[in-house]
């Protein structure tokens, strides 16, 4: 019993650490532009083609492939804003238009990668898989790296949102776009910037996915899904708060499984969404704004 | 030919899925990304009481609908505070959940596999089997619902929902409780779901998890969308449109999954272009030719104790009309009401001021129960009304504006007075459905007195127009208009001729002392000292969430104290 909470722990923490990476790039987003940027899943998808195209077929190795990802999930994200969402805040849209623009990018985008290059499902190949033991817990070098991957790329974030000029400047726009402004912030670079950022962070984060499951037009949306509960739960705004909700969110998925038939493992996250919108509304780590 | 009709039939069910989602998101302004979902556990429900517990046809039609009624007012009625993105995440949530027990609960629902060998439903001795049996059912069904769900959206209940849709807050102030209705709107909207669902699985005889997944849930909101939200023609058009003309697409390419692809294409861009270019849908809400109501009727004489809907000498007792005292509330450091007493005498203006900052607005939102009072009690009329919901407040007689108005932009002037009243039978399904000529004429009644509003506020003639089409000054008198309408008798005015002409000032002015002279109990806040002494009876002077004097506006306004602090002059 004990060996298999241990084991179920660490699972835990495992996709957790991923989960805490793809909340993070999306609440980024979120929390400097206020857009339910749902099409951050076709971000996902279209990085993961580009790089599973370029290692499967072009024969690239696999570090080339994690960079191109980064870098077509980069690009791909500021298009969005600058070709979708920049037009659509000129014409003052509402904040429930822009997210169904974005629903509209992402049904479209998926059909258009589906049309492509068809709805079978691929593989990233290349990465030896084995198996590691630590004491009472086992994990496969995939999830090794998942958690060594995640951290690195969640810790250089946070060291540069704290420590950099840019980094404070997107803090600012957070925490309070007007007054950012008149400081002389420009909203709209950060806006590009955070797009940036976070869609090559999903980039990477999908790469990590491809490295175990299979590669299809649509495997954007469960894991982005995981990253919006990821950022409610911890708090809209906070990237620490991202952190902790999606660790919060993938212990309880697996520890659930203590006392609970596997069908049921998918209801646990929306139970814990639940009682932490009920009973905290602004999330583990938010601000009470009321 | 059978191809076509099951066209016609599967445009038809959409038809109703998209009515059940346009009353939700187009009149409710509440997102579900769950629609699907609610389809699917009620096309389950059917599919399991027919085949296993063998219940006839119209039996498991009535399963459907009871669970996903049900299991609607269950996700929504705990949810109380959730709106906006909250939603839009809850029921993403929510549909992911649903959609991954029907794969994974493989004892109930069979997992991948599906549900086959539905029995076809027998009606009037004749078992259905074909689509162009089915046809008379489905089409019967589209109709019932979306009979049912016009119904509803364009009553008084629908007013209700459009009016939660532009302002919640909004809305409480005019005592109506968001909550009851939300949870409502959600359950009737599942419960027209629960009818397509029920036909949906005897019309297919196997269902399996794939029809009830988030892309259909998007479909839906996108069909709704593209439409036009708070019209639900524009959903029949949608469904006709975007269900029926791709099916034209498999003539052209045999395979199915490449047919959705390019319809889902197609659907997705538009999405993004709609938004852009064409918010409001195919058919706008207030699209041309539809009833433009009160416009061209003359408006009927109006003498101002005719348009107080009030009972008025209910409450002629002595005594302040509302007190309240001790009242304490800070946020963080900052006392914003620091044991605060104060009562308005009966048919009287008082008049609250003091410099930015002092706690005015606090004091309004403390005594409707739009803040919750740390410590201290409020009476109204002798009734302890401290911790009641602002909707409750304002049934018992205690109304507010709004410093910023907060008008229900998208709807007509005449209707944002006419949600207002209070009491309105169609605001309630039983009367709505089964006392249509009582609902009727109170509906008659209550436009006439909406009327009498607007014309004692002058705007009579400008009944039509959509709210946020009128300039800021004739805002400011809808929503005093509105204000009498709730038929409180006790007002509070949170900056009512701020922002505005002189001229409009002065006709403002008027309408409180009428107000105040028909017997209303009015207190204003204000930062004019001209206002204050040229309307009010009796000010309190407020600094720092404290009321340092009271007394008449000119003996205030003479004080050399008082000036000091108002102006910011120094002290020392």
């Amino acid at each position: 019993m004990l060996a298999l909470a241990a084991q179920l722990a660490t699972n835990g923490l495992i996709s957790g650490s991923l989960y805490a990476l793809l909340g993070v790039s999306w609440g980024l987003i979120f929390a400097t532009t206020k857009i339910f940027h749902f099409a951050h899943a076709l971000t996902l998808t279209v990085a993961v083609y580009a790089a599973v195209l370029a290692v499967g077929q072009w024969g690239w190795g696999l570090p080339a492939g994690f960079l191109l990802a980064a870098v077509v999930g980069c690009l791909f994200g500021v298009a969005t804003e600058r070709v979708v969402y920049r037009p659509l805040r000129r014409v003052n849209a509402t904040s429930l238009n822009i997210f169904l623009a974005s629903l509209g990018l992402l049904i479209a985008g998926e059909s258009a990668v589906l049309i492509v290059f068809g709805p079978q499902a691929r593989d990233l190949p290349g990465f030896p898989i084995s198996g590691i033991a630590l004491g009472p817990v086992a994990f496969t070098t995939v999830e090794g790296l998942w958690l060594a991957g995640s951290w690195a790329l969640l810790l250089l974030l946070i060291a540069w949102l704290w420590w950099t000029r840019y980094g404070r400047a997107i803090r600012a726009v957070a925490s309070n776009r007007e007054l950012a402004q008149c400081v002389g912030i420009d909203p709209e670079r950060m806006s590009l910037l955070v797009f940036g950022i976070g869609s090559a962070l999903v980039g990477l984060g999908g790469m990590l996915l491809a490295l175990r499951d299979t590669v299809s037009p649509t495997i954007g949306v469960q894991p982005v899904l995981t990253a919006f509960i990821a950022v409610f739960l911890g708090g809209i705004g906070s990237i620490p708060g991202a952190v902790l909700g999606g660790l919060v969110l993938g212990l309880a998925e697996n520890m659930g499984g203590l006392l609970l038939p596997g069908h049921w493992q998918g209801v646990i996250a929306f139970v814990v969404l639940f009682s932490v919108l009920v009973f905290r509304p602004s999330g583990l780590l938010g601000v009470r704004t009321r | 030919m059978d191809f076509w009709l099951h066209v016609v039939n599967m445009i038809g069910l959409f038809i109703m899925l998209g009515v059940s989602l346009n009353l939700l998101l187009g009149y409710g302004g509440l997102v579900s990304m769950a629609q699907a979902a609610f389809f699917g556990v009620g096309a389950y429900a059917a599919a399991l009481s027919a085949r296993d517990l063998g219940l006839p046809f119209p039996l498991t039609l009535v399963v459907a609908i009871v669970v996903t009624t049900l299991l609607a007012g269950v996700v929504t009625f705990p949810a109380l505070r959730v709106r906006g993105e909250y939603l839009i995440l809850l029921t993403l949530a929510f549909q992911m959940v649903i959609y991954g027990l029907m794969l994974s609960w493989v004892d109930l629902t069979a997992g991948r596999t599906g549900i086959s060998g539905i029995p076809r439903p027998r009606l009037f001795g004749k078992t259905l089997v074909t689509p162009a049996e089915f046809l008379p059912l489905i089409a019967a069904g589209a109709l019932v619902t979306f009979a049912i769900a016009y119904r509803i959206g364009e009553s008084p209940l629908g007013r209700v929902l459009k009016a939660m849709r532009d302002d919640e807050t909004a809305t409480l102030a005019i005592g109506k409780s968001v909550l009851r209705y939300k949870v409502l709107v959600f359950c009737v909207s599942g419960g027209l779901a629960g009818v397509a669902a029920g036909l949906f699985a005897h019309y297919q005889a196997f269902i399996n998890p794939f029809s009830f997944n988030l892309d259909r849930s998007i479909f839906l909101v996108a069909l709704v969308v593209l439409g036009g939200t708070g019209n639900l023609l524009g959903t029949v058009a949608g469904a006709i449109l975007f269900v029926g003309l791709p099916e034209v697409l498999r003539f052209l390419q045999a395979r199915q999954d490449i047919v959705d692809a390019i319809r889902n294409l197609v659907f997705g861009l538009l999405l993004v272009l709609f938004m852009r270019f064409r918010p409001e849908g195919l058919v706008p809400e207030h699209a041309r030719g539809r009833r433009r109501q009160g416009v061209g009727q003359p408006a009927p004489a109006v003498s101002v104790t005719g348009i107080l809907p009030s009972a008025g000498p209910a409450h002629d007792g002595a005594g302040p009309a509302l007190v309240a005292q001790g009242l304490r509330k800070s946020f963080g450091g900052i006392k914003a009401a620091d044991d605060l007493s104060l009562a308005l005498p009966r048919g009287k203006v008082t008049a609250l001021v003091g410099p930015n900052g002092a706690g005015k607005t606090t004091v309004f939102n403390l005594l409707t129960g739009f803040l919750a009072a740390e410590a201290g009690t409020v009476s109204l009329q002798g009734e302890d009304i401290t911790r009641l919901a602002p909707w409750r407040t304002v049934r018992l007689g205690l109304a507010r504006s709004f410093q910023d108005v907060r008008l229900f932009e998208r709807m007509t002037v005449l209707d944002n007075v006419l949600v207002a009243l209070p009491e309105q039978p169609g605001e309630r399904l039983g009367p709505l459905f089964f006392a249509p000529r009582r609902t009727a004429e109170a509906e008659r009644r209550n436009r006439d007195q909406a009327l009498g509003s607007l014309a004692f506020v002058g705007l009579a003639d400008r009944a039509g127009e959509i709210a946020s089409s009128l300039a800021f000054g004739e805002q400011k008198l809808v929503a005093l208009a509105r204000l009498i309408a709730t038929g409180a008798d006790v007002l509070l005015l949170d900056e009512p001729a701020s922002g505005v002409d002189l001229q409009w000032v002065r006709r403002i002015l008027g309408l409180i002392r009428q107000l105040a002279a028909a017997g209303k109990t009015v207190c204003i806040v204000e930062h004019n000292l001209e206002v204050v002494t040229a309307v009010a009876d009796h000010a309190y002077f407020m600094e720092a969430g404290r009321i340092i004097a009271e007394g008449r506006p000119e003996e205030l306004m003479a004080d050399p104290r008082l000036a000091d602090i108002y102006f910011g002059t120094s002290r020392r």
